[in-house]
């Protein structure tokens, strides 16, 4: 197994740096994008909350939990965003073909960037959670919406925080030279 | 297609620093233009001022009154009754974020997508979590960092120095986001696909993610102030 490393890795010195970064960055721009998993699961379930609180009080509350479950998805749909930009920088603003450095840290350093925005995954599932019950809360008593709605928002800006870390990490990679 | 540059230019040049050239870029020209925006805005309201009456009649007065109120209200629910002063600040930090944020709509580089800016916002935050959480409680407030056990001193250390990145992250992530996408658009389509139909991704990222970030952001350090103090 490590003699198959070894000629990987030999014929990955031996290949132009530029193409190297250039299929290492194609391969980042679409592992990022598994980060979509999450917001999904997410809003599927945030959705599914939503049409329960309707189909229980379609008077009252039906309106104000489909209001909430948009506004909670939208929220839920941050880290698909934050792996969509890095995965576009990754295609078309690019800043480790022209950065200076060896071949084989660049290419891997798309990777690594791809790889870290699949942490956007639990988020995307945590805040469509929170989106749901609250969809739920609010249409059993849908005049505690203001109340729910902004405990909610905060609940869900906390839960965005380790995908924030990832962005952090992915952003680093991308355009600060850590490995000199 | 050549690459694209997202990023913060420096427009005029001052000095060199270890290669990294230093100057005025398009974050301080646009935070100049947000805060030119909001001083006329003020002094409109400063001069109208006089004419206002104990009851409301022009529509101007309204309007100020029920921005004023809203601002007020906003603290007072988040932070407590006894807080609501804190309006003095936070609703122009409310009025400043919101303005950076939507100054995207009219072709600028929003202030918010440059860490600076946001990071500085945190910073605030950050010395006013501790300075109120010390006035309020005298030096036994930095004993909260024992609890629950004095073993986790270290790991209480590391989340309160991750609050200002965090919050600050938050703010630039969600903003810089939206200006990729949308200049990405702008760069990519052709002329007939530039008109009319961008206004949707405004409304998205822009308007509705700029007011929800912003709203997020104080909402966060309002909490976190608040709870530092009792």
């Amino acid at each position: 197994m490590s003699g198959f490393f070894d000629l990987l890795f030999g014929w990955m010195g031996s290949v132009d740096p530029r193409a190297l970064v250039l299929a290492f960055s194609a391969i980042g721009a679409g592992l990022a994008m598994i980060a979509g998993i999450g917001p999904g699961i997410g809003q599927g379930y945030a959705a599914g909350k939503a049409a329960e609180a309707m189909g229980k009080n379609p008077e009252e509350g039906g309106r104000p939990a489909t209001i909430v479950m948009l506004l909670g998805a939208a929220v839920a749909e941050t880290s698909g965003i934050f792996s969509l930009v890095i995965a576009i920088i990754l295609l078309f603003a690019n800043p480790l073909i022209t950065k200076e450095g060896v071949g084989l840290v660049l290419a891997c350093s798309a990777i690594g960037a791809g790889l870290a925005m699949i942490a956007g995954i639990g988020p995307g599932i945590g805040q469509g959670y929170a989106a749901g019950k609250a969809a739920e809360a609010v249409g059993k008593r849908p005049k505690l919406q203001n109340m729910v709605v902004r405990t909610m928002l905060l609940g869900q800006a906390v839960a965005q925080t380790t995908g924030i870390y990832a962005l952090i990490i992915a952003l680093l990679l991308l355009f600060v030279n850590i490995f000199k | 297609m050549e690459n694209l540059d997202f990023g913060v230019q420096t427009v005029i040049k001052l000095f060199e620093v270890n290669g990294q050239a230093l100057g005025i870029t398009t974050t301080h020209i646009n935070t100049w233009i947000v805060m030119a925006a909001l001083i006329v805005i003020a002094l409109i309201v400063r001069i109208k001022l006089k004419n206002f009456k104990e009851v409301p009649e022009s529509k101007f007065q309204n309007i100020v009154e029920l921005l004023i109120e809203t601002l007020s209200n906003f603290t007072a629910s988040t932070m407590g009754e006894k807080n609501r002063n804190f309006a003095y600040f936070y609703g122009p930090m409310f009025l400043f974020i919101l303005l950076s944020n939507l100054s995207g709509l009219v072709g600028l580089r929003p202030p918010t997508a440059d860490i600076a800016t946001t990071l500085a916002l945190g910073l605030t935050t950050f010395f006013m979590i501790h300075g109120y959480g010390v006035k309020a409680k005298g030096p036994g407030y930095f004993k909260g960092f024992l609890e629950p056990m004095p073993l986790l001193l270290p790991l209480n250390i590391v989340g309160e120095l991750a609050t200002p990145i965090s919050l600050s992250f938050r703010l630039f992530g969600n903003i810089l986001g939206g200006t990729i996408i949308m200049g990405l658009y702008y760069a990519m389509m052709p002329l007939v696909l530039r008109i009319g139909l961008p206004a949707i991704f405004h409304l998205y990222f822009d308007v509705f993610a700029g007011a929800l970030q912003t709203l997020i952001f104080v909402m966060l350090s309002m909490t976190f102030v608040s709870s530092a103090m009792d």
